[in-house]
């Protein structure tokens, strides 16, 4: 009895010493990068667990608000996909898409979030492939950037 | 068209921020911060800032309003103080003064705040006074 | 002073303008004050004030009621340069608007550092020169990535939110504000939802903010809001090329759909 007591309550030692798995959001444009993502799933293609994707018609719909709320709720990273340039279902959208992007990541690391934790990345609906490294490379990324600083803060509810 | 703004003091509470309310044709349109003010130097609360929205607000009476058996119904200023009045006084008879207290209220003036405390307790005679600010 | 009463007493009597916007005294305190033609007396107390109101927010009130009617007003550069964004967003008519210049004292002009303090038709003072200084971004930009958010997470942390920042705003203009929305910022916390309401204000004023800094005057708990949106104007400028209230003619950046100037790499 000691003796299994003794080892499991060492396993729990290396259990406790947990991996950081990052939680990270990936706003999805419903007809190029949803699709490619479906088609990695389809492909059974392994990727890392950690993308929650969350589908909207298009990336032009992402309003910088849902980034930041993401990142308020505790998202150690936001990844936006959507279509290629020129490729839009809607014709334009991406452009305010990457418009908004690139002012966000600035503003992010003024004050003090890295802009690294935002990643755009266009996907197309065959680019299954695509999809699941660049869900491992970020994934990979943010890890070793640790977790976000936002959480910690004790205002937050 | 007339637009003007007024300054007046913000009836919240007890700082006496001073408000400079914008006025467009009678109608408060909204509120700006007074700059030159000593205590409020330009910056207002939420209250203040908020302080001129309930004298337009849709939700005031415009009429007295006397609850028959489930419903308020509108009546005139002489029935319904008439209701008061026989109310408080039969409360009165039966419980005594000190069953009924007075809440005054920070929307009103300081003279009409302290015409309320002084009719409580000469004509009601009861002490149970008080302000949603305590004042 | 006697140079901008002759003008608006001119262009009243000839009913050019129904109505002209300046300030006037009362009590021995600057306000913000319709004259009309009326009242042609009080236009002797028509004066700039050595404070500031967003006059151009007061224009907006006027002018969402009384659409037709032609208004003056007293600007300085700043209030011109909001004036400029308001007619990009199509919230004022340039056709209804004349705007009589006045340059601040070269005291204000020190305080306030604003990257336009001369309008574009001045009638009272002379050209104004300004040093930039960016010693407040710079200051920042020198703190490592933990320093940087502990600094910002202490002076968000002390919002109140008297939504003052966003009420005084002169480029600030619409009927319903997302920072309202329950949605998206929670109801009932003070301080509200740290960083997230202060960089949602921050990314809306990305190619509006004029940098008059009435928000930072205007913020009960001294925030260097205006260190912040002067950032986010720095980094829209660095995207786009594009000052808001530079001048009339040149398109906002978000207001453009696609367009080819925007170099979108495939990263």
């Amino acid at each position: 009895m000691l003796l299994n007591s003794a080892k499991s309550s060492s396993e729990e030692e290396m259990n406790e010493e947990k991996v950081f798995e990052p939680k990270i959001i990936a706003f999805c444009c419903n007809w190029c990068s949803y699709a490619g993502a479906d088609l990695a799933g389809g492909m059974r293609l392994k990727y890392a667990p950690n993308v929650l994707p969350i589908r909207l018609m298009c990336s032009g719909r992402i309003s910088p608000h849902f980034i930041l709320k993401a990142f308020q709720k505790g998202a150690d990273g936001v990844l936006v996909t959507g279509c290629h340039i020129g490729d839009c279902h809607y014709m334009k959208g991406n452009f305010i898409t990457a418009k908004r992007v690139a002012v966000l990541r600035d503003l992010l690391g003024f004050v003090g979030i890295s802009p690294e934790r935002l990643r755009l990345e266009w996907i197309a609906g065959s680019e299954g492939e695509k999809f699941a490294r660049v869900a491992n490379e970020f994934t990979e990324q943010i890890r070793k950037l640790g977790p976000s600083p936002v959480p910690d803060i004790p205002y937050n509810a | 068209m007339d637009y003007r703004t007024v300054p007046t003091t913000c009836v919240y509470c007890g700082c006496g921020c001073e408000l400079v309310l914008k006025v467009l044709d009678g109608k408060l349109t909204g509120v700006l911060p007074s700059k030159t003010q000593p205590v409020s130097r330009g910056k207002l609360c939420i209250k203040g800032w908020t302080a001129h929205e309930f004298v337009e607000s849709g939700k005031r009476l415009k009429k007295p309003l006397i609850k028959k058996g489930d419903e308020l119904v509108e009546a005139g200023w002489e029935e319904a103080l008439d209701a008061i009045a026989s109310k408080l006084k039969s409360i009165k008879d039966e419980s005594g003064a000190d069953s009924i207290a007075v809440l005054c209220s920070a929307k009103a003036t300081n003279e009409e705040n302290y015409l309320l405390q002084k009719w409580s307790r000469a004509v009601v005679g009861t002490n149970n006074v008080d302000h949603c600010a305590r004042l | 002073m006697d140079a901008l009463r002759s003008k608006v007493e001119e262009l009243l009597k000839s009913g050019e303008i129904a109505g002209f916007l300046g300030m006037r005294i009362v009590h021995e305190h600057p306000y913000p004050y319709l004259f009309t033609d009326k009242e042609s007396v009080l236009l002797s107390t028509l004066t700039i004030g050595d404070v500031r109101y967003p006059l151009a927010k007061v224009i907006l009130d006027i002018a969402r009621k009384y659409r037709d009617a032609k208004l003056g007003i007293m600007v300085r550069g700043c209030d011109e340069s909001a004036l400029f964004e308001l007619y990009k967003n199509y919230q004022l008519d340039p056709e209804k608007v004349i705007a009589l210049g006045v340059t601040c004292p070269a005291e204000q002009v020190e305080k306030c550092r604003c990257p336009r303090p001369n309008p574009t038709n001045i009638i009272v003072g002379e050209k104004r020169e300004v040093k930039a200084d960016r010693s407040n971004l710079a200051m920042i930009e020198a703190m490592g990535e933990k320093e940087k958010y502990q600094y910002w997470m202490g002076q968000l942390g002390k919002c109140m939110k008297c939504y003052g920042c966003r009420n005084i705003c002169p480029v600030c203009f619409c009927e319903v504000c997302t920072l309202e929305h329950e949605d998206l910022v929670r109801r009932g916390e003070i301080p509200p939802e740290v960083p997230n309401f202060h960089l949602v204000r921050a990314f809306h004023m990305a190619g509006r903010c004029v940098d008059c800094g009435l928000c930072e005057e205007a913020c009960p708990a001294s925030i260097p809001l205006r260190t912040l949106y002067q950032k986010v104007r720095e980094i829209v400028k660095t995207h786009f090329d594009y000052l808001p209230g530079e001048d009339r003619e040149s398109v906002p950046p978000f207001q453009l759909l696609g367009d080819g100037s925007f170099e979108i790499s495939e990263k």
